[in-house]
């Protein structure tokens, strides 16, 4: 009997340790790069550490009366300790935790009267996400699976769902909102310093749901605006156009747009400038060429569910055409 | 009064297992020694025969009872049935005017002719055995899977069959092709002008006619390539038709690839024409056609099947409504899965409503062949934001 609870707290200790893991780095709630987040990390600090000193207090106190010398334990049974610990002291300090979560949840919501946010709308589909970068002068750009946000500046994301209920989650960034179709949620979040984080649908919103994360970059102002004209602009003229050729001519462009082409579907991600993105197919395989090939033949296998339909027919030579074509067009 | 009964029950028990168990022995026994004759030659015995034809006129009467025939366009269907008749049944059932071939005619049981017999069972009956055959009888069970809408043309002609003349046979059957009279010497060498099963002509458009039928594609103008992959995967049972596979099992590569050749330059001839379809329909097709649905996820019809995409996805305009949408439904079933091609137009067919499979059909019926061009660039042109 022993031995089988000792090797349970090993497992237990092994799988606890796995899922800590998964607080480390890119996709880290504890990250805590900007201020929305820094708060929420700082309230979980507070708690943790609250919560730690007041059970190892409740342990001492318990070890006092089962224990300990026969006048302390006469004195805990007062009717004012238990008055005090049992009642006041949980009243004031929940109350406490209440209303300073409250104020936490109002940090994202300071940013709101912020002058000057970036406006960017993500639409939640089945299982990747339309990013719509809003102009200053009206006009937007559409992207896919990728955020891009100037450093220091409040983001203002419009959150909104083509099919069902997705949440949309940058852990190091700011708490996770659902999408709910039907109407539009808003995030407030601002990052604090540049680099690349991980974001993730936290809402189960069918098959491919766990396949359904993004990459957010965070850039110095100068080098967002730089990157953001990059991206308004429509595709350069492919140098070699095989590959170009037979994206049109095999029907990609019925779903996929492709700006400056004839490639103007709105059913699947804008692939404008698909060959800078960090991933393909929603932060699935890292960008590379050969990727682009795998992702065409076996998507259904990389990515069981996805509403792509299945392209088995195109010989190794068209493949590398279309990869190359796709890889070039950044 | 139970006892009784038990004891002459344990009494005649033993009785009844030993006549049961030597019943069998005998049977063995005779099947074992090969006393029975089963030469075709021999016939069956009066006793027999009865015996056999009671099976199995009850077993079709009992297994077609479930059989639910669909609403039946008797005109179109009848040169169908009747032209894979020819090609495919005529061996062994013969044809008006011409008796059963005296080879099959030895068989046993001897197919029956079909103008006398076809009367005798009901059109359930009659689909319930081209779809499935009968045991030890020499007919086979229908050869594509899934295609319930051949057979029905098939039963739809059996039907006509004992009311035709051998002239109203001639006509269905051999559809847009023309035998002549060979010259004596053609005649030795290369044998009677026969209407043979490879003869495309029976059903499909010529240079100066639209196909037979408005159930069967129109081939002139199509795609090379589209032409070549769907004989080969009929060939290789990937594309399931109880009309085409036996035709495509009868070509080499060779010959598809020249068939698919003079198809492609083939200037089309446009179907004739059945109803026309409602303007809504239309209009809602060439919505589709044009824009797709992005609500549900469907892309621009013609993102695919226009003259500037890839030869082989298939052409549609100019093509019947009938035939579009009856391969509609059989992507929607899933019955063109076993292609990649298939597998993939069938995930964009099952996303179509109902109402969008009439209104996709109706349109591309109602282009006429060359307009996919200007269609085409109006969807090209339509593409710059």
């Amino acid at each position: 009997m022993k031995i089988v609870s000792h090797r349970f707290s090993i497992l237990f200790l092994v799988m606890a340790l796995l899922a800590m893991a998964g607080c480390a780095g890119e996709q880290s709630a504890f990250a805590g790069l900007g201020p929305v987040s820094s708060r929420i990390t700082l309230l979980i600090w507070i708690m943790f550490t609250g919560a730690a000193l007041i059970t190892a207090f409740i342990c001492v106190l318990m070890a006092i009366s089962i224990a300990g010398p026969a006048n302390w334990r006469h004195k805990l049974a007062r009717e004012k300790v238990i008055v005090l610990g049992g009642i006041v002291f949980p009243v004031v300090t929940l109350t406490t935790l209440l209303f300073y979560g409250f104020l936490i949840l109002k940090a994202g919501g300071k940013l709101i009267r912020a002058e000057d946010p970036v406006h960017i709308a993500v639409v939640g589909e089945q299982w990747w996400w339309r990013v719509i970068y809003r102009h200053d002068d009206g006009h937007t750009t559409e992207s896919a699976n990728e955020l891009h946000i100037p450093v220091g500046r409040p983001i203002e994301i419009e959150l909104s769902t083509a099919d069902v209920i997705h949440s949309f989650w940058i852990p190091a960034y700011a708490g996770k909102v659902d999408m709910i179709p039907g109407r539009i949620n808003t995030l407030h979040f601002m990052a604090d310093k540049s680099g690349i984080v991980h974001g993730q649908c936290a809402e189960y919103c069918g098959g491919a749901h766990a396949l359904m994360s993004f990459y957010a970059v965070a850039m110095a102002p100068f080098d967002y605006e730089a990157w953001l004209a990059k991206e308004r602009a429509d595709a350069k003229p492919a140098l070699e156009n095989k590959g170009e050729q037979l994206f049109l001519s095999s029907g990609c462009g019925g779903c996929h747009t492709v700006r400056g082409t004839r490639a103007n579907g709105k059913i699947g991600p804008d692939l404008t400038h698909v060959g800078s993105r960090l991933s393909l197919g929603a932060g699935i395989l890292p960008n590379a060429p050969e990727h682009f090939a795998q992702w065409i033949s076996r998507h259904q296998k990389i990515k069981p569910d996805n509403l792509m339909p299945p392209f088995d027919f195109f010989s190794e030579n068209e493949l590398q055409a279309l990869a190359a074509y796709l890889d070039g067009l950044e | 009064m139970a006892k009784p009964v038990r004891r002459r029950l344990r009494k005649f028990l033993p009785w009844a297992l030993g006549l049961f168990g030597g019943g069998i022995a005998l049977a063995f026994i005779i099947a074992y020694s090969g006393i029975y004759n089963i030469a075709a030659s021999a016939g069956h015995p009066a006793w027999l025969e009865w015996f056999l034809q009671l099976g199995k006129e009850r077993s079709v009467i009992f297994n077609s009872r479930s059989v639910d025939p669909p609403k039946l366009d008797i005109a179109e269907l009848v040169p169908l049935g009747a032209a894979h008749f020819q090609g495919t049944c005529a061996t062994c059932h013969g044809v008006p005017g011409q008796p059963v071939n005296p080879v099959f005619e030895h068989m046993l049981p001897s197919p029956p002719d079909l103008q006398k017999h076809a009367p005798h069972w009901t059109r359930e009956q009659l689909f319930w055995i081209a779809r499935h055959g009968i045991q030890f009888t020499g007919m086979p069970a229908w050869s594509g899977k899934d295609r319930d809408d051949e057979v029905w043309a098939v039963a739809a002609f059996l039907e006509a069959l004992p009311s035709m003349t051998k002239a109203d046979y001639h006509r269905h059957a051999s559809g847009n092709s023309e035998t002549q009279g060979y010259s004596a010497k053609q005649f030795i060498s290369e044998g009677r002008p026969r209407l043979d099963l490879t003869a495309c002509s029976r059903c499909h458009d010529t240079a100066d006619a639209p196909p037979t039928s408005l159930h069967i594609p129109r081939l002139g103008g199509q795609g090379e390539a589209y032409l070549i992959r769907a004989l080969q995967d009929y060939r290789d049972d990937s594309r399931q038709s109880g009309f085409m596979e036996p035709v495509a099992d009868d070509l080499d590569d060779e010959q598809i690839e020249r068939l698919a050749a003079y198809y492609a330059s083939l200037t089309p001839f446009p179907h004739k024409r059945a109803r026309p379809s409602s303007p809504e329909a239309r209009e809602l097709g060439r919505q589709l056609a044009e824009q797709g649905d992005r609500e549900r996820k469907i892309p621009a019809c013609l993102s695919c099947h226009g003259v500037k995409r890839r030869t082989d996805y298939p052409r549609l305009a100019g093509q019947s409504e009938q035939y579009i949408k009856q391969q509609l439904q059989i992507l929607r079933r899933g019955g063109r899965d076993q292609t990649p091609h298939g597998a993939m137009m069938s995930v964009v067919a099952k996303r179509l409503t109902e109402q969008q499979v009439e209104a996709a059909a109706s349109f591309f019926a109602s282009q006429p062949p060359q307009a996919e061009h200007s269609r085409l660039d109006k969807w090209g042109a339509a593409s710059q934001p």
